[in-house]
């Protein structure tokens, strides 16, 4: 493991003589919110994967996964609503981990074991393979905060196309059936159990590839797609810090915060 | 001119419900006019948080009305540049967009239901592109079907003509919802509701980049198209099938 040690967030194990790294989150009792602390993590883990691919001349793969109740459940709100800053800052790193998986070069893989919402979501979405198991959920929540996840859009319609208009502004989570058709999910687990074991052999069934071959048809596809269009990324992190920034947003977001912490 | 298209709006809610219900609200000159006039009325409207699409009586649409302008084929033109128009203000609204569909959304009604941001339908209702079966081109609706479905699966659909079910369109992602019949007016409203609730700010803003990214914005691409249509529908092809179709 590169980042043992006590109280991690996310736990990131080099496997298979270093082709495959496995980068999982494990903060269930904060649903893999991301907060500060786990963009931290985060960003160490693309980073130091990376770059070690990078001087590899062997296939690799990284394997994007989660333990818990939820994949990812999102920002952390309780931040966002103690610095009004804040949801700026997250909205630019969320932008920095996509690019970063966008950018790796080897393919990455999502096993997608239940709710990935909001930026969550958008991580997926800058997966090249995405498994999901049947709890898995995908939504952006978010026009509820006054939030838009313009943000998300390249990488949604790199997967989705036309069906971005549903994932992005449907106010209910689709299903992993739904996001199946869709086009975001690309084989579904029936058996949660068995996810694990099918991600991992995706993966390395990946890691048989020509490993040139798969960086450069990955550098083509984030070319032909659009989803690593730098103008269309920077613009639409815009347009997503502009609305998270704005008057409704601060409002909305205090009133949905505030019913969050009822006792239910 | 009768009304032939209503609009009430509650709670943030637009209906604009297409009233030919004898005709299965045929796209006739007088409505696809009413049509645009009405939808270009919201646009403005800061306090329409969604807009519901829907037809009255048995069917949503059952395409244009082509038979009350038989002998007319100049003016068979003309409607479907008005149509390209209508579509185009359905899609630049700035809030997002329903299409409730029971019974049919044939041709033009079925480019009526994807143009709009979601398309709410039941598992029997009959929709699809049987254009090219009558002679007639559908480029005045297809570039609408490229940007929901992509590319591939348009040029299928559209070169191969007919209909199909309500749970085929869904499976193959021209309805973005398929429920019961008799729970398609509340799925509808779940959806409206859901959609009034969300940052209206933020809600168009998203919209607004989905259009820039998909080439809606494009008006002359659209406008070509139709006259692609337009000319086709004057030729002798389509006419006579036409003819034959009404038995004239």
């Amino acid at each position: 493991m590169f980042n043992a040690g006590m109280d991690r967030l996310i736990t990131h194990e080099v496997l298979d003589d270093g082709a495959l790294h496995r980068i999982t989150f494990c903060d269930d009792a904060r649903r893999n919110a991301l907060s500060r602390a786990m963009f931290d993590e985060l960003d160490a883990a693309l980073a130091a994967a990376s770059s070690t691919i990078a001087g590899r001349q062997a296939a690799s793969c990284v394997l994007l996964a989660a333990t818990g109740r939820a994949f990812c459940s999102g920002f952390d709100l309780g931040a966002c609503v103690a610095d009004p800053t804040m949801m700026g800052t997250f909205l630019q790193r969320l932008s920095t981990a996509v690019r970063m998986l966008r950018s790796m070069p080897c393919p990455v893989v999502a096993a997608v074991q239940g709710p990935a919402l909001a930026g969550g979501c958008a991580l997926v979405t800058a997966c090249d393979v995405v498994i999901a198991g049947p709890a898995a959920r995908f939504a952006y929540p978010v026009h509820r905060i006054g939030l838009s996840p313009a943000i998300s859009l390249p990488t949604l319609r790199g997967h989705t196309g036309g069906g971005a208009r549903t994932v992005a502004l449907a106010p209910e989570p689709l299903d992993a059936v739904a996001a199946r058709a869709l086009g975001l999910v690309h084989e579904l687990v029936d058996d949660p159990a068995a996810l694990d074991a099918r991600s991992l052999a995706v993966s390395r069934h990946l890691l048989a590839k020509g490993p040139q071959a798969l960086a450069s048809i990955k550098r083509w596809m984030n070319a032909h797609d659009g989803s690593c269009d730098l103008a269309a990324l920077d613009a639409t992190l815009a347009a997503s810090v502009a609305t998270g920034l704005s008057d409704e947003s601060s409002a909305m977001l205090a009133a949905t915060w505030a019913s969050m912490q009822k006792p239910r | 001119m009768s009304t032939l298209v209503s609009l009430d709006i509650t709670d943030g809610i637009a209906r604009v419900c297409m009233r030919r219900p004898e005709a299965r609200n045929a796209l006739s000159r007088d409505l696809i006019t009413q049509l645009r006039s009405t939808i270009e009325a919201l646009r403005s409207r800061a306090d329409v948080r969604v807009v519901i699409l829907e037809g009255d009586g048995k069917s949503f649409c059952a395409g244009m009305d082509l038979k009350a302008v038989a002998t007319d084929p100049v003016a068979m033109g003309d409607m479907l540049r008005a149509l390209a128009e209508t579509s185009l203000a359905i899609r630049k609204l700035p809030m997002p967009t329903i299409a409730k569909v029971q019974g049919a959304a044939i041709g033009g009604g079925c480019g009526l239901m994807v143009v709009c941001d979601f398309g709410v339908t039941h598992p029997e209702a009959k929709v699809g592109y049987p254009e090219v079966d009558l002679g007639i081109c559908p480029a005045v609706v297809a570039p609408w079907l490229v940007k929901k479905i992509g590319a591939g699966p348009a040029r299928a659909m559209l070169l191969l003509g007919g209909t199909m079910s309500g749970a085929e369109g869904y499976a193959k992602g021209i309805a973005s919802h398929c429920v019961p019949l008799d729970q398609l007016e509340s799925a509808t409203m779940a959806l409206a509701t859901g959609l009034a609730k969300g940052g209206p700010l933020a809600i168009r803003e998203t919209k607004r980049w989905l259009s820039v990214l998909d080439g809606s914005n494009d008006d002359a691409a659209i406008r070509e198209a139709a006259e692609i249509s337009a000319k086709i529908i004057q030729g002798g092809e389509a006419q006579e099938r036409l003819a034959k179709m009404w038995g004239s």
